[in-house]
C-alpha cells in the first residue's frame, strides 16, 4: 500500500541524526515550556522560531512540531503539582490532578498523565498518517453556525464538570464570557470595557487570568492561617511514585474514550482541542458508577483529558498538513516558519513536500516516544519538588508565574492583571464558586459569540440555521441532553446534595 | 474551615454586610477618585481629583433622580458616563444593601457572593453601555457582553436568593497578611522588571512574597532567593530565548 | 539543544557586558555602534515579519551590527508603533510598518496615538504584496467583469470574508467596494487562516486577500482569482490578469511594507540604514526570497526615504475616504 511507502519514507527522514537531534530539542523544551508556569506553547514557538532559520526546514519544523506537542505532557505537571494550568487544555488536568497530588499520589497522576498522552499520541500519528486527507471534510463542514453549537456544547461540559452547585457553576461560565469580551470586537473593532488601558484593547489573556485565578489565588489561599497543617500533610502523605494495577485497570477505558474524543476534536480548527478535554472529563463523569469521586482525585479525570488533549493536539496538524490552513496559533507560526523556507503550504504540501509531511508525522511518533522516556524517570524529580517546604515553594511559584506572565507579552500590566485575578480567584474560593467553568467560558466565549454573529451574518438573522443544518442540529441536541442530565437529577436531590456539601 | 452560622445572624452582623454592600456601592467612583489623585502629580491622563468628586457626586445625588424622572417622562435625552454609573450601579446595590437590613441570611457565604458577583454584572452592564447594540439583523458590539451581562444579573440574584433561603455555610475567613504581601511581590515585579531588569527584581519580588508566610526563615529565604534569581536569569533569557532586561537600566550608558 | 553552548556564550557574555558597562564609556564612534532593535508589530511568522527578517538580515552584514527583531503584537500593530514612535531617536529602535499601521490606522482608530508622517522619519520601502480578488471555486462569475456584474446585482446576498477589522484583507475589500459602490455583508475572522478556511469550505463568497497564502489554494483548485490589483501579473501566478487588463483599473492595492525610524533620527543614521536596505533589497538571495512570497521588489526610484513619505501621505488620503464611514 501507499500508505507503508510513505511512512517509510517519513521514517527514513525523521531518523536522520539531525532530524531526531532536533525532535528531542523539541520535546526537551516543549516539556519544559509547559512545565513552566505562564509561557504558554505559543510565545515559545514565537521566539525560537527565528533560531530555526538557519536550520533546514524539515528539521526546523520537526522542533516546532516537538515543542507545541512536547508542552502537551509539560503542561500536566504544573497542572498536577501546584495546582497551576499553564494551557486552557490542561485546567480541566487540574481539577482531579491537583486533588490526587494533596492525597499524595502526584506520581501515579503524573505517570497515568504521560501514558494516557503516549498511547494517545501514537494513535492520533497513525489516524493522522491514514486517515488525514478524508478527515479534512470534517474541517471544511464545520461553518459557524456549527461551531456556534459546538461551544454551546462546550459550555455545557463545564456545567457538568462542576462537583458543587450547578447554578453557581452557570454564572462562573456567563462571568468567563463576560471577561472574554474585554478588548476590541472583531466586526467593528470598537474598544469594549477597556477602559482606554492600551493592555486591555486585545483583551485579557488566557495565562493572566489562569495564573491568577489557578496559581496565585492558591498561593494566597495556602497562606491562610491554619492551611499550614493540611500542607504537611500532603508531604507526609507521599506514596508510591508509579500507577498501581488499578490504578492502571480503571484508566485503560478513560484512556481509549478520551483518544478517540481528542482525535475527533482536534481536527476542528480553533477551539477543537479545548473542549476534547473538557469533553473527556464529562464524558467520564457522566459514565461513572460514582460520579461523586470525580473532583476528589479520581484518576480517570486525569487519564481522560491528558489522553484527549494530546490526541487532539496530533490531529490538530491534518487541516495544516492537509488543506495548508493553520487550525490555531501555534500552527499559523508554523506556516510562518515554513513560508520563511520557501515553502508555502497548501492542499498540495502532501504531494509536493513529501519530505516534509510524512517525515514530520514520523517524527511526531518518535517524539511521544521521546517524551514518555522523558517524562516517567522525572515523576520521581517532581515530586520530590513537593516535599521541598511550602515556605520557599510559594515564593518560587510568585516569582516563576510573575516572570512567565511577563514573557508572553512583554508587558508589566499583564503581571498586574494576574495578580488582582488572584485576588479575584482568592474570593471565589472563598465563596465557593469554582473557577475551571469561568476559564472554560473565557476561552470559549470569544469563539462563542464570533460564530454566533458570522452566522446571523451569512443567514442575514435567521436564527432557524442553528436547527436546520443537519451536524449543528445534533451538536445542540447533545447540549441539551447533557443539561437535562445534569439539571434533573440536582433538582430532585437536592438536599441530599446540600447535605453532603455542608459536610466538607 | 466553614464555621455555620446559619439562623445565629444577628441585626448587628446584619448592618455591617450592609454597610459592606453600601461602600461597594460606590467603590468604583471610590477608585477614580483616589486614581485621579495621581494626576495632581502629573501621573497619567484624566480628571482631577476635585472634578471626580463634584460631577460623582452630583450624578448621585441630582443627576441619577432627574434622568429617572426624564425618562419616566419619555424624555430620551442621553445620561453622562456618571449618571449612568449611578444608575446602572450604584441605585441597584444600594436598593440591596437596604433590602439586607431586613432580611435573615442564612448562608452568608452565597448572599454575600451573589451580591459581589451581581455587582461585577452591573459594572460590566455599566461599562459596556456606551456600545452599539443590535443593527438590523447583526449584532453590535454591545449586544452580547449586555446579553451576558443581564444573565450574571439574574443568575447572581439566584445565588443571593438560596443564601436567604437555604441553610449554609457562613463568611469564611479572609487573611491579610498573604494576599498583601503576594500582590506586593507581584506589584513590585511588574513595575521593576523594565527598569531594573531581572535580576533585581526577581530577588526582592521573592523576598517580599516570602514575608507573606510567618513560616519564613530570613537567611534560608535570601540563599534560596539568590539561587533561584541566578537560575531564572540564566533559564529564561539565554535557554528559552525570551528577551528581557538582565540588570538595572542605569549600569547600561 | 541550544542551551549548551548558548548557556556558556551567555554566561560569557554577562559576564563581559558588566564588565563592558562599567569600562567602556560612551565613545563617539559612527553609527552603528550596538545592536539595533527592529519592531514588527506583528506576530512572528506572519508577512511582514518575513519581510522584514529576510531584509534585516542582510541589513545587518551590511551594517556591521546584529539587528534583534521584537515582535509586539496587538491592537493592528498600533501597539507596537505607538511604542516606536515614543522610542528614543537614535537609530537604535527602529520598526518596520505596513499599510496598516502607517496610512489605514489614521481613519480607523480616532483615538491613535501617533501619526504616521509626523512621529516618523522614513527610511525605505521595502516590499510590496499584491492583493488578490479571491472567490470560493464554485462562485458563479467566471471572470473580473462578470463577478462586477455579479456582485453589483446581488449586493444583498452576497457575502465577503475578511480576517478582522484592520487587517489587509478588509482593507482592500472596502477600497473595492466604495469602488464598486456597493455594501455587502462582511464576516470577519480572526486571522487570515480562518478566513480562508471558509472561503475553501464555501461558507463565504469571495474576499480580497494577499497573494502569499493564496497561490497554492489557487493552484489546487479550491479558490479562484478573478485579478491582481496590481499594475503587471505576479510571476508566481501567470495566468491571473491585472485589474487593469480585466476591466477594473482603478483597484489598485499592495500592502507595502516598509522601515521607520522614531521622528528626529538624524539624517546621516536615516542615510546609512537606507543605503544598507537598498543594499540588501539589491541582494540576489533577498530578491530571490522575497520573490518567492509573490512580493514586488521596489524600483530604485521607490526605495529613497522621500519616495515612502510620498508613499504614505499618498496612501492615507487613499484610504481615509474608504474608511471613514465604515466606523
Amino acid at each position: 500500500m501507499d500508505i507503508f511507502a510513505n511512512l517509510a519514507h517519513g521514517f527514513a527522514v525523521a531518523l536522520s541524526p539531525i532530524n531526531l537531534l532536533m525532535c528531542l530539542i523539541g520535546a526537551l523544551v516543549g516539556t519544559l515550556v509547559g512545565v513552566l508556569p505562564g509561557i504558554g506553547t505559543i510565545a515559545t514557538v514565537a521566539m525560537l522560531l527565528p533560531i530555526t532559520f538557519g536550520l533546514p526546514p524539515v528539521g526546523a519544523l520537526i522542533m516546532l512540531a516537538g515543542i507545541y506537542y512536547g508542552a502537551q505532557y509539560g503542561g500536566s505537571t504544573t497542572s498536577i503539582l501546584v495546582n497551576i494550568p499553564g494551557e486552557a487544555t490542561s485546567v480541566v488536568t487540574a481539577i482531579d490532578g491537583h486533588q490526587m497530588a494533596k492525597q499524595g499520589r502526584a506520581g501515579p497522576a503524573l505517570a497515568i498523565a504521560a501514558i494516557g498522552s503516549f498511547f494517545a499520541g501514537c494513535v492520533a500519528t497513525v489516524l493522522i498518517a491514514v486517515l488525514g486527507a478524508p478527515l479534512t471534510k470534517l474541517a471544511l463542514a464545520f461553518g459557524p453556525a456549527e461551531y456556534f453549537s459546538l461551544m454551546v456544547l462546550g459550555l455545557i461540559f463545564a456545567v457538568v464538570l462542576a462537583k458543587g452547585s450547578v447554578l453557581k457553576a452557570i454564572a462562573m461560565i456567563v462571568f468567563g464570557l463576560l471577561l472574554s469580551m474585554v478588548g476590541s470586537d472583531i466586526e467593528t473593532g470598537a474598544s469594549r470595557m477597556a477602559f482606554n488601558i492600551p493592555e486591555l484593547a486585545d483583551g485579557l489573556g488566557f495565562a493572566t487570568v489562569a495564573m491568577g485565578v489557578f496559581g496565585f489565588a492558591e498561593i494566597i489561599r495556602n497562606l491562610d492561617a491554619g492551611a499550614e497543617m493540611n500542607r504537611d500533610l500532603v508531604q507526609q502523605k507521599i506514596t508510591g511514585l508509579m500507577p498501581t494495577r488499578k490504578d492502571l485497570i480503571d484508566s485503560t477505558p478513560p484512556i481509549l474514550r478520551g483518544t478517540v474524543l481528542g482525535s475527533i476534536l482536534g481536527i476542528l480548527p480553533g477551539g477543537g482541542a479545548v473542549i476534547a478535554s473538557f469533553a473527556a472529563y464529562t464524558l467520564e463523569k457522566k459514565l461513572a458508577k460514582n460520579p461523586s469521586r470525580f473532583g476528589r482525585g479520581a484518576i480517570e479525570g486525569v487519564a481522560a483529558p491528558e489522553s484527549a488533549n494530546n490526541a487532539a493536539a496530533q490531529t490538530s496538524f491534518i487541516p495544516l498538513l492537509t488543506l495548508g490552513i493553520p487550525p490555531n496559533a501555534v500552527m499559523a507560526l508554523m506556516v510562518g516558519a515554513m513560508t520563511i523556507h520557501g515553502i508555502v503550504p497548501g492542499p498540495q504540501v502532501m504531494q509536493k513536500q513529501p519530505d516534509l509531511v510524512w517525515g514530520m508525522i514520523a517524527s511526531m511518533w518518535i517524539g511521544n516516544l521521546m517524551l514518555i522516556i522523558i517524562n516517567l524517570p522525572l515523576v520521581g524529580i517532581w515530586v520530590r519538588l513537593l516535599r521541598v517546604p511550602y515556605r520557599l515553594m510559594f515564593p518560587s511559584i510568585v516569582i516563576f508565574c510573575a516572570i512567565g506572565i511577563y514573557s508572553v507579552n512583554n508587558a508589566p500590566v499583564d503581571v498586574i492583571l494576574a495578580g488582582v485575578f488572584g485576588l479575584v480567584g482568592y474570593w471565589l474560593i472563598k465563596h465557593d464558586f469554582e473557577p475551571a467553568p469561568l476559564l472554560l467560558g473565557m476561552v470559549l466565549g470569544p469563539l462563542m459569540e464570533e460564530n454566533l454573529r458570522r452566522a446571523l451574518l451569512i443567514s442575514r438573522g435567521d436564527w432557524s440555521v442553528f436547527l436546520t443544518r443537519p451536524l449543528s442540529a445534533v451538536l445542540l441536541a447533545i447540549a441539551a441532553f447533557l443539561l437535562l442530565l445534569t439539571v434533573l437529577p440536582v433538582l430532585r436531590a437536592k438536599r441530599d446534595e446540600v447535605f453532603t456539601e455542608s459536610e466538607n | 474551615m466553614a464555621e455555620t452560622m446559619g439562623h445565629s445572624a444577628t441585626a448587628t452582623r446584619n448592618t455591617s454586610v450592609a454597610i459592606g454592600f453600601c461602600l461597594l456601592a460606590i467603590a468604583p467612583q471610590i477608585f477614580e477618585f483616589i486614581w485621579s489623585i495621581g494626576t495632581i502629580f502629573g501621573w497619567g491622563a484624566g480628571r482631577g481629583p476635585a472634578t471626580v468628586l463634584i460631577s460623582h457626586a452630583t450624578a448621585l445625588v441630582a443627576g441619577a433622580p432627574a434622568a429617572l424622572i426624564a425618562a419616566a417622562g419619555g424624555d430620551t435625552k442621553k445620561a453622562s458616563s456618571d449618571v449612568l454609573l449611578a444608575l446602572i450601579y450604584s441605585y441597584p446595590i444600594l436598593a440591596v444593601a437596604i433590602v439586607t437590613l431586613f432580611m435573615t441570611i442564612r448562608s452568608a457565604q452565597d448572599y454575600v457572593g451573589g451580591v459581589i458577583l451581581m455587582a461585577l454584572a452591573l459594572f460590566a452592564l455599566w461599562a459596556s453601555s456606551d456600545l452599539q447594540g443590535m443593527r438590523g439583523f447583526s449584532f453590535g458590539a454591545g449586544t452580547a457582553p449586555r446579553m451576558f451581562g443581564g444573565l450574571l444579573v439574574a443568575l447572581s440574584a439566584g445565588i443571593a436568593l438560596t443564601g436567604l433561603l437555604t441553610d449554609g455555610p457562613g463568611m469564611s475567613h479572609y487573611s491579610w497578611r498573604g494576599p498583601m504581601f503576594v500582590m506586593a511581590s507581584i506589584v513590585f515585579f511588574a513595575l521593576a522588571i523594565r527598569p531594573l531588569g531581572l535580576v533585581v527584581s526577581a530577588f526582592v519580588s521573592f523576598m517580599i512574597a516570602a514575608t507573606g508566610s510567618h513560616e519564613t526563615r530570613w537567611v534560608e529565604a535570601a540563599i534560596v532567593g539568590a539561587c533561584l534569581t541566578v537560575g531564572c536569569a540564566l533559564l529564561f533569557p539565554y535557554v528559552l530565548g525570551l528577551p528581557m532586561p538582565m540588570f538595572p537600566r542605569f549600569l547600561n550608558p | 539543544m541550544t542551551s549548551i553552548r548558548a548557556l556558556a556564550t551567555g554566561a560569557c557574555a554577562v559576564a563581559l557586558a558588566s564588565l563592558c558597562a562599567f569600562v567602556a564609556p560612551a565613545e563617539a564612534q559612527t553609527y552603528p555602534t550596538r545592536g539595533i532593535t527592529m519592531i514588527v508589530p506583528f506576530a512572528a511568522g506572519g508577512p511582514t515579519d518575513v519581510v522584514a527578517r529576510i531584509v534585516t538580515s542582510h541589513m545587518a552584514q551590511a551594517l556591521g551590527q546584529s539587528i534583534v527583531i521584537e515582535n509586539v503584537v496587538g491592537a493592528g500593530g498600533t501597539t507596537a508603533t505607538t511604542r516606536a514612535a515614543r522610542a528614543a531617536s537614535d537609530g537604535y529602535t527602529l520598526i518596520t510598518g505596513h499599510m496598516g499601521t502607517h496610512a489605514a490606522s489614521v481613519p480607523l482608530y480616532p483615538k491613535l496615538a501617533y501619526h504616521p508622517e509626523k512621529d516618523f522619519e522614513p527610511i525605505a520601502l521595502l516590499a510590496g504584496t499584491p492583493i488578490l480578488i479571491l472567490a470560493r471555486k464554485d462562485f458563479p462569475p467566471k471572470d473580473l467583469k462578470e463577478f462586477v456584474a455579479y456582485v453589483k446585482a446581488n449586493a444583498e446576498k452576497v457575502n465577503a470574508a475578511h480576517a478582522g477589522v484592520g487587517s489587509v484583507s478588509h482593507v482592500s475589500c472596502e477600497l473595492l467596494h466604495s469602488i464598486l459602490d456597493i455594501k455587502p455583508v462582511g464576516v470577519p475572522f480572526n486571522g487570515t487562516g480562518p478566513a480562508m478556511n471558509a472561503l475553501v469550505a464555501g461558507q463565504v463568497d469571495y474576499m480580497c486577500d494577499q497573494i502569499v497564502n493564496a497561490v497554492p489554494q489557487i493552484n489546487a483548485g479550491t479558490i479562484k482569482a478573478y485579478a491582481i490589483a496590481t499594475p503587471e501579473r505576479n510571476p508566481s501566478l501567470p495566468n491571473v490578469p491585472t485589474t487593469t487588463e480585466a476591466g477594473l483599473p482603478t483597484f489598485q492595492a499592495q500592502a507595502w511594507n516598509a522601515m521607520f525610524a522614531p521622528k528626529g533620527t538624524s539624517p546621516a543614521i536615516i542615510a546609512s540604514l537606507n543605503a544598507a536596505a537598498v543594499k540588501a533589497l539589491d541582494d540576489e538571495t533577498v530578491k530571490k526570497r522575497l520573490l518567492e512570497l509573490g512580493s514586488v521588489i521596489p524600483t530604485p526610484a521607490e526605495r529613497t526615504p522621500e519616495a515612502l513619505a510620498t508613499l504614505v501621505k499618498n496612501e492615507i488620503a487613499k484610504w481615509t475616504p474608504v474608511l471613514k464611514p465604515a466606523t
